[in-house]
């Protein structure tokens, strides 16, 4: 079996390496590359716990091989702090007791960032939407339907402010 | 591999991965492997976790498609040309699908999946995964839809009613792949429609029943008439008697119904974990029923 050299961009950190056909991007990040805050739950699309941001836009690292990743630009839940700050996303769901056991968290929050990226006001009915491939077992969605809105509120008061 | 001395990681058992440049590379690698050989587009299909970590059974080698720009949706003179590796959320973003005569295509594209998913979902993967439930599948039945097909010998077109053989299974050789899809501008004043059921516990999840229908009319009566039904048989398909139930008729209540029950009657759902034959019997009557009279709806509107 032939091994592919692929080249990643992963929280801004330029990776090369050499990966079999069928090694998934979500265990080429968890164990190649010691980035655990990317969950597996159900490993066939189900769960959203692996839910990563790719050239912008909220993908499952379990759909995905590494070698269709080659070139991109990768951002995983332990890209978006900022030095010792959270991002307001991380603010939010603590603030907003958005998490229980955590599980689902990374998820959730690289899935709300991919979407106030693209929407930096989004309505309730957005965020429902964009979180719909995310399970959640402890919370029951309103806190982190909470947390999101309040995230992109204050993301945008910062910018203007 | 794992520094931490365990390992949750699974590898699939590919043996290869190609990424030709553009559709003759892509041929001919599909060539060369034959049935050892699979397209690989958004990979939601193929890659889930299967047990044993082998999803590899159609094919070893992967040929990725993603980057040979087969990603386009365009008008053309004769109609919308859309790429085989267009995403869901692409071809949803298309503005001309949301205008009535598409709507059937727009509620299917909305109803596929979920918003993560459709990012990397593709029009040509649902439609060669040859899935009886397969969402896109239906709008494309009762839009007519063309599939352009490149091969060794070239391109050439299949209609979507001939492009399923059996569950899992449609005409393409395996040295072929899906290039486009070709949908027919419709007339102005066409009414479509399309309804997915699925379970009341998760929004991930295929069909129980799903059907799209496409009505013109003249007057009070109807010209054209299709119905498409999903998840009720080894394919999706068209229900030609119903069809024939409508045509040169006033889509009246009892007509419609009566058409509904003859499309059903075409039906040949099975019992699985997800829902009883006879309940996705019985559910399909009421969809395509509902479906026509969204059709008429839109179509007066
Ligand atoms: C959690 C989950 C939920 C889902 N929900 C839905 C749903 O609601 N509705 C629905 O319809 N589907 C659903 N699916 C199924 C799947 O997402 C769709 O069928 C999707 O459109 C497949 O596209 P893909 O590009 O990912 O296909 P791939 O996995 O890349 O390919 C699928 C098959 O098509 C073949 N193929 C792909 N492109 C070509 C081509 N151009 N030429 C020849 N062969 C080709 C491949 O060889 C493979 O056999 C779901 C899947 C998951 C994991
Ligand atoms: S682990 Fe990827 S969706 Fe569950
Ligand atoms: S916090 Fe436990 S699964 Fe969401």
């Amino acid at each position: 079996m032939k091994k592919i050299d692929i080249k990643l961009t992963v929280n801004g950190e330029q990776h090369e390496m050499a990966v079999a056909p069928g090694e998934r991007l979500l265990d080429v990040l968890r164990e190649r590359l010691g980035l655990t805050g990317t969950k597996e739950g159900c490993g066939e699309g189900e769960c959203g716990a692996c839910t990563i941001n790719m050239n912008g836009q909220a993908v499952l690292s379990c759909l995905m091989l590494a070698v269709q990743a080659d070139g991109a630009t990768i951002l995983t839940i332990e890209g978006l702090q900022k030095g010792a700050d959270l991002h307001p996303l991380q603010e939010a769901f603590i603030g907003e007791s958005a998490v229980q056991c955590g599980y689902c968290t990374p998820g959730m929050i690289m899935a709300s960032d991919a979407l106030i990226r693209n929407n930096p006001s989004p309505t309730q009915g957005m965020i429902r939407d964009a979180l719909a491939n995310n399970i959640c077992r402890c919370t029951g969605y309103d806190r982190p339907v909470k947390a999101v809105l309040k995230a992109a509120s204050q993301m945008k008061e910062r910018k203007n402010g | 591999m794992s520094e931490r001395g365990y390992k949750m990681s699974i590898a699939l058992k590919f043996e290869g991965y190609h990424r030709p440049a553009n559709v003759d590379q892509a041929v001919k690698i599909l060539t060369k492997y034959g049935n050892n050989a699979q397209v690989i587009a958004g990979g939601t299909d193929i890659l889930p976790r299967r047990p044993g970590g082998n999803n590899a059974g159609n094919g070893k080698h992967l040929v990725d498609i993603v980057h040979m720009g087969l990603d386009y949706i365009r008008e053309e003179k004769n109609g919308i040309y859309i790429a085989a590796a267009a995403t869901i959320n692409s071809i949803g973003a298309f503005p001309l699908f949301s205008q009535t005569p598409y709507l059937a295509l727009s509620e299917a594209l909305a109803c596929h999946s979920t918003r993560t998913i459709r990012n990397r979902a593709t029009i040509g993967g649902n439609l060669c995964n040859a899935s009886p439930c397969a969402d896109l599948a239906l709008p494309l039945l009762v839009l007519g839809a063309r599939l352009i097909v490149a091969g060794p010998e070239g391109n050439r077109q299949i209609p979507i009613q001939d492009f399923y053989v059996g569950t899992n299974l449609c005409a393409l050789d395996s040295n072929e792949m899906l290039l486009e899809i070709c949908i027919p501008f419709c007339e102005e004043k066409t009414g479509t429609s399309f309804l997915k059921l699925g379970r009341q516990q998760t929004v991930i999840d295929m069909a129980l029943v799903n059907v799209a229908t496409f009505l013109t009319m003249e007057g009070q009566c109807c010209v054209t008439v299709r119905i498409a039904l999903g998840s009720v048989g080894p394919v999706p398909f068209r229900a030609k008697k119903a069809e024939s139930m409508l045509t040169g008729k006033r889509p009246d209540k009892k007509t419609i119904q009566l058409a509904a029950e003859a499309a059903a009657e075409a039906s040949a759902p099975l019992d699985d974990i997800r829902a009883t034959a006879a309940y996705r019997k019985k559910m399909a009557v009421i969809l395509v029923r509902q479906a026509l009279e969204n059709s008429v709806r839109r179509y007066q509107a």
